[in-house]
């Protein structure tokens, strides 16, 4: 019992943090950009898809068949292989917005919900010319079929996840550090408050643009990148449940804030879990009963401002 | 003209004023295009073949240009953006085929006003809740409850998970009023009897985007707040207006049921179909009455078309919509008037054409420095 609980409430951390790597992209676009992109969950896949071919790469030279890597070099392997390919997302998201989400900055909203839903169906097809129809998952690579596991509190626990958490709660610290005390976080979140004013005091608002629609899609990038990597598998759809999901997040912790979207990411995620522990039929149903519940108690979100990046 | 007469004389022009509708009247081009439009859509049973296009596929076109119709109505005057309409359309589709699977009902117009009504309870139980927001907050929980009807009815053995339910009772087609039919006879009293209500539907959608509510409507759209000064019950008409979109959902979907005789969840009730709904009214042109029923029409055209000859399905729509966005944001029957329009002044005046190719090389060569610079931005930042 004890021991069940504590594995659904890791399983459901961690599942948090990689909806927050999600939400966060969503949040930063949102609330800097005003654009809800809804192709973000399709990114996310992408990073996914990037990893497995990079982990493919990467295991080929530290794992032979019958040795499973160990649980340093497999860490070390999937966070470097995470990296590369949120890196590779970044120039991605740059040319997404400086040619597509540009002309839409001052239309209204169901265009720019229009054309993210574009965006979304024509990268399902960018991926299925890159990588086919069929799911890829872990065990086609050598040496991910043998996931090191930890001790904790008396059972094994796969390495890999821990890994992913406190990779998770570094990249949270990071963009609250990042938009409260650097100077380009600064920048950004004065340009999110008056555009026309950041420009007026010599801040190159496309850049900005440009800048943060880059960041977001490293950040989907890197939470497809990390989930697809433990018992998961890549395919083309996977990331319409995760951005859904988000949006549940970003309405829970309030719509732009960071600090919301990183409460309201573990909350999702451990509902979620205890419910396919306890109630299965309704785990799909728990987390938006929990959004409906704090929308009726508290319309702005658990930390909400509404839309302004804090 | 006499008082009975349908004619009209409107600045010097006779026009046609249209029963039932109070108030609605027709040049004599858009007289024209309206009676093509109802002879094709009486004749489509047998000019579809004519031409070689299927005739199913074009009746579930109007299915879900209906449910757009419905979905416009919150578009296009309170200007709010649904992204869930497809929980109405499969939650009427779903009602049919729960009706005839596990309470064996037989007869189609009883199993069509079960769909009505439980699609439409169903609008109202939802609209309840996101009646109160306004942007993103719309469309984020329209979505989510969509979200949830989907997963729900996906995970459940009583509707069957992913392989639906099929609508006959001991193998037969539905009856229709009582009656037995063949199967071209089904489809046929069918589809007359869809069309004859789907007319009936948007003369009564016109009368009430002209009524006082609508007027009503298109002040919520314009400004809440001053809305709710001048005394209008914004979140109730909200509420209402989504009620009655649902409606139209609803019943599109039930006779959806009716036609494929099979109900998915994945065609049905996908968020992805929320996503078509709300493109084909853009397509068809969103502020106009019978546009989203056009855009439904091609929409539903393109993508079974697309499904089952290329691989590739999904960007030929996406392509598609955004050159609609960034390029025709009125859609086709929004820029039906500024075509014929243009049309009317060039045989007026045949020097024009010099113009229009001039227009053209210049739109051209600003798209290209446009691209140049964005390349130049992505490269080497900017300034």
């Amino acid at each position: 019992m004890i021991e069940s609980f504590a594995v659904h409430t890791l399983n459901g951390l961690w599942y948090g943090v990689i909806l927050f790597m999600i939400a966060s992209g969503l949040t930063i676009i949102f609330g800097v950009l005003g654009i809800l992109n809804l192709a973000h969950g399709e990114l996310y896949a992408l990073g996914a898809f990037v990893v497995f071919s990079v982990v493919g790469y990467a295991t080929g030279f530290v794992a032979s068949p019958d040795d499973p890597v160990s649980a340093v070099i497999f860490g070390v392997v999937v966070l470097v292989a995470a990296l590369i390919a949120a890196t590779i997302l970044l120039p991605v998201g740059a040319f997404i917005e400086a040619v597509f989400v540009r002309p839409i900055y001052d239309r209204d909203e169901v265009y720019q919900l229009l054309l993210t839903y574009a965006l979304l169906l024509i990268f399902i097809d960018v991926m299925k010319f890159g990588w086919g129809t069929s799911p890829l998952d872990a065990g086609t690579y050598r040496g991910l079929n043998q996931i090191p596991t930890t001790e904790i509190v008396g059972f094994g626990y796969p390495s890999y996840n821990i890994i992913a958490m406190v990779v998770g709660v570094a990249v949270f610290a990071w963009l609250v550090w990042f938009f409260d005390r650097s100077k380009t976080g600064r920048i950004i979140r004065a340009t999110a408050i008056n555009r026309d004013m950041a420009t007026a005091i010599g801040v190159s608002t496309d850049r900005t643009f440009t800048l943060v629609f880059a960041m977001g899609a490293f950040f989907a990038g890197f939470g497809g990148a990390m989930v697809s990597i433990g018992p998961q598998t890549a395919f083309l759809e996977m990331g319409l449940d995760p951005l859904v999901l988000s949006f549940v997040v970003i309405v829970v912790g309030g719509l732009g804030s960071l600090k919301g979207a990183f409460v309201g990411a573990l909350l999702v995620g451990v509902i979620s879990r205890w419910a396919i522990w306890l109630w299965p039929a309704v785990e799909l149903a728990a987390p938006f009963a929990v959004m409906l519940l704090i929308l009726l108690l508290k319309p702005e979100g658990l930390f909400g401002t509404w839309g302004e990046i804090e | 003209m006499s008082r009975f007469s349908p004619l009209e004389e409107r600045d010097g022009k006779t026009v046609v004023r249209v029963p039932f509708t109070r108030g609605l009247t027709l040049t004599s081009g858009q007289t024209a295009l309206a009676l093509v439009g109802l002879v094709v859509l009486f004749g489509l049973p047998f000019l579809a073949g004519l031409v070689g296009l299927s005739w199913g596929r074009l009746f579930r076109g109007l299915l879900f240009g209906m449910a757009a119709v419905g979905l416009n109505l919150l578009l296009r005057h309170t200007e709010l953006v649904s992204f869930g309409h497809a929980a109405f359309f499969g939650g009427g589709a779903y009602a049919v085929a729960v009706m005839a699977a596990h309470l064996e009902v037989s007869e189609g117009i009883l199993l069509l006003l079960s769909a009505v009504i439980v699609g439409t309870l169903l609008a109202a139980v939802i609209g309840y809740f996101v009646a109160g927001y306004v942007d993103i907050y719309f469309a984020l929980l329209t979505l989510a409850f969509n979200a949830v009807i989907f997963a729900t009815v996906f995970r459940s053995a009583f509707f069957n998970y992913n392989d639906g339910l099929a609508v006959r009772v001991g193998g037969d087609n539905p009856t229709l009023f009582g009656l037995a039919w063949t199967d071209l006879g089904y489809d046929l009293v069918l589809y007359y009897t869809t069309i004859v209500l789907m007319i009936v539907m948007l003369v009564l959608m016109w009368r009430l985007i002209n009524s006082p509510f609508g007027r009503a409507l298109d002040a919520i759209g314009q400004d809440r707040t001053r809305a709710r000064f001048i005394g209008i019950p914004v979140e109730r008409y909200v509420w209402y207006s989504f009620t009655i979109s649902g409606l139209y959902g609803a019943f599109a979907g039930g006779v959806y049921a009716l036609q494929r005789l099979h109900v998915q969840p994945e065609p049905t009730l996908y968020v992805f179909v929320s996503g078509e709904i709300l493109f084909m009214a853009i397509l068809g042109g969103f502020t106009t009455l019978v546009g989203p029923l056009i855009g439904g029409v091609l929409l539903v055209y393109l993508l079974e078309a697309t499904r089952f000859s290329f691989y590739y399905y999904h960007a030929p729509i996406g392509i598609i919509l955004l050159a609609i966005v960034l390029f025709m944001p009125k859609g086709i029957m929004g820029s039906l008037p500024d075509f014929f329009a243009g049309l009317r002044r060039r045989v007026a005046d045949p020097g024009r054409l010099g113009d229009d190719v001039r227009s053209i090389r210049s739109m051209v060569r600003q798209s290209l420095t446009r691209a140049t610079t964005t390349v130049r931005i992505l490269v080497f930042g900017v300034k």
